[in-house]
């Protein structure tokens, strides 16, 4: 059976999910063991024309991105978002809470012309993403799940509970009990908990769970005496694209 | 049945003397404001007075996370994982969460039983203490007593200054020996007062839910509700759990875990094929409650809630089990006696 072609992509992001980023030495022998990397601008030069795996990092926020996404599409039989960036917008997506011309300005005086801009979009708004690997930034762990399931041909498995799950089957105390704001109960889990299991508040980094009950989230924190105000700016940090409409 | 009075004070005493003959799980404090079963290292940790643990001692016998086995894809063999007999002294339980075993014991242990929890349930010693029932309890409405010491090896009935220690069973007896504790005289103290109450007598509890199905409850309820399975996973008498099998990145071999699993998520109710048979929050309460007062107590008569008060103590929307079966009571009656 010959390897699946694979190739990576960034787009905007800071770069903490690249995966050249992720410490993968120990693992980097056995993942190029399953696949044929065959395009990927950090490590190699050149381009192909066809892979089975496309993996992409960034959010998409110029029209170039659409250009290139649309062409990573084409060519590519399955495609994987990688971080928050790639599949929600994340933080870059908090540019899309104030007018783009605004934005345009402030970031490029007076050179604005010469640097068109969009909104900052996930990847799903543009093309079918057919996989997510979620987080700020995506770990290791997450990665290489999903990345064995897709070489066994295996469908990876994406957790649609909340992060509150993950917190109860830790025993964790629940940080509302300390009188802190947490958006574990309507965000996605896969990270463990990580942030409540060190005492910390979930910031959401991982994305909306589906449909989630927002009405509901906002009466809890009215319930605990939490600011509503507060707890919605950190809910725009990482999900300004998937709150959009919904309050603003 | 010999009463024995054991000092405040002296509550370390009996657990080193217990520890010293196997090993005891016991209420320690957890965070700021929380306490959790876990293995009793130093003795002067253990906290008999306290209202609640997060989990149930069920988390010994059916582990939030285990793995069932791990298998070997090059030999195409697997082993299964070893589970031992838990063989320990559980202190300081509460009637509920014992009760909660003991349905756990029927549940798991009928149709195909549930190895690994019969397993580890095995050379299982209880010892129980009372508790003062606070904003949440209210297992005194379904037939559970803060003093029930029934199916305990041992039961400490809390006093001012001490509590009175009983033996109830030959183990419980032997694992008292050698420690040398004055009788009591006095009697038993009277108990605390519920602040919750259920009103479903259990002569009506079938009747009362068959009429169920359609309360506009379900729907209310849903609109506070953020789906997060938090009730669930707190319950001491629930079971459900999901399997997945992770393979190693050099894809030799891998392990079939479970973890715990709930039937207000979304994910639980679906099935191979994408059909997801509860679609609507409002359905999937439905079906929490129904497990706990319908499904399982139309085949044993009895309520499979114990009252321990988890459920609504720990969701942070407070919706409250309490309020939903009151009101269901409440409509129940109230179409009963209207006329036709
Ligand atoms: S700390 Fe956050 S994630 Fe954990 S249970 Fe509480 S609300 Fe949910
Ligand atoms: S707890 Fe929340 S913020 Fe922290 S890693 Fe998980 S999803 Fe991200
Ligand atoms: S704990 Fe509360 S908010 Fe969470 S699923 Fe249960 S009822 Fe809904
Ligand atoms: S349904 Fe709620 S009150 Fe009843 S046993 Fe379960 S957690 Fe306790």
């Amino acid at each position: 059976m010959a390897k699946p072609r694979v190739a990576i992509f960034d787009f905007t992001g800071c770069e903490g999910c690249e995966l050249n980023q992720l410490n993968f030495e120990d693992q980097l022998l056995d993942i190029l063991a399953h696949v044929d990397i065959v395009e990927w601008r950090e490590a190699m030069d050149g381009h192909a024309d066809e892979y089975d795996i496309a993996f992409v990092e960034g959010s998409l926020s110029t029209p170039d991105c659409i250009k290139r996404i649309h062409e990573v599409r084409r060519k590519a039989k399955v495609l994987v978002a990688l971080g928050a960036c790639a599949v929600q917008g994340g933080i870059n997506g908090v540019k899309n809470t104030h007018p783009i011309e605004e934005v345009r300005e402030e970031v490029y005086g007076e050179d604005k012309y010469l640097f068109p801009t969009l909104p900052a979009l996930a990847v799903s708004s543009v093309v079918k993403v057919d996989y997510n690997v979620r987080g700020c930034p995506m770990t290791q762990l997450e990665f290489l799940k999903v990345f064995t399931a897709l070489v066994l041909g295996k469908e990876p498995i994406e957790p649609e509970h909340s992060v509150c799950v993950e917190c109860k089957l830790k025993e964790n105390e629940c940080v509302y009990a300390r009188g802190m704001i947490c958006l574990g109960p309507v965000t996605r889990a896969g990270c463990d908990a990580h942030c409540p299991t060190v005492g910390q508040y979930c910031t959401g980094c991982r994305g909306l769970v589906p449909e989630p009950n927002l009405k509901a989230m906002e009466e809890i924190l009215v319930e605990h005496g939490l600011n509503v105000d507060e707890a919605w700016k950190r809910l725009q940090l990482f999900n300004a694209n998937e709150i959009e409409g919904v309050r603003s | 049945m010999v009463q024995f009075f054991l000092e405040s004070e002296r509550v370390t005493e009996l657990v080193t003397h217990l520890k010293g003959q196997k090993p005891v799980f016991a209420p320690h404090r957890k965070g700021r404001k929380s306490f959790a079963f876990e293995r009793v290292e130093d003795a002067a940790d253990v906290v008999l007075d306290y209202p609640r643990v997060m989990h149930s001692i069920r988390k010994f016998f059916l582990p939030p996370r285990e793995t069932l086995m791990t298998f070997d894809l090059a030999e195409n063999d697997f082993s299964t994982a070893d589970v031992q007999p838990s063989d320990a002294i559980f202190f300081g339980v509460h009637s509920y969460d014992l009760g909660a075993v003991h349905r756990l014991d029927y549940n798991l242990g009928k149709g195909h039983p549930e190895k690994n929890y019969i397993t580890r349930r095995q050379g299982a010693v209880f010892v129980g203490v009372s508790f003062e029932p606070d904003a949440y309890h209210f297992c005194g409405s379904v037939g559970i007593d803060p003093m029930d010491t029934s199916g305990f090896d041992i039961f400490l009935t809390k006093l001012l200054d001490g509590y009175i220690v009983e033996a109830l069973t030959e183990v419980g007896e032997q694992l008292l020996n050698g420690l040398d504790l004055p009788a009591h005289e006095a009697g038993k103290p009277a108990r605390g007062n519920f602040q919750q109450h259920i009103y479903l007598p259990q002569a009506k509890l079938n009747e009362v839910m068959a009429k169920s199905y359609d309360n506009p409850v379900w729907a209310e309820t849903a609109e506070k509700c953020v789906g997060c399975g938090t009730c669930n996973l707190v319950c001491p008498t629930c079971y459900c759990f999901n399997v997945e099998d992770t393979v190693n990145i050099q894809a030799t071999g891998g392990t079939r875990d479970r973890h715990w699993d709930g039937c207000m998520l979304r994910e639980f109710t679906g099935v191979a094929g994408g059909e997801v048979f509860r679609e609507h929050l409002a359905d999937r309460q439905r079906h929490r409650v129904f497990r706990k007062f319908k499904y399982i107590s139309d085949e044993t008569g009895q309520p499979w809630c114990v009252g321990c008060g988890r459920c609504t103590a720990y969701c942070t929307a407070g919706i409250s089990i309490v309020n939903i079966v009151n009101r269901l009571v409440g409509d129940y009656e109230k179409v009963a006696v209207t006329p036709i």
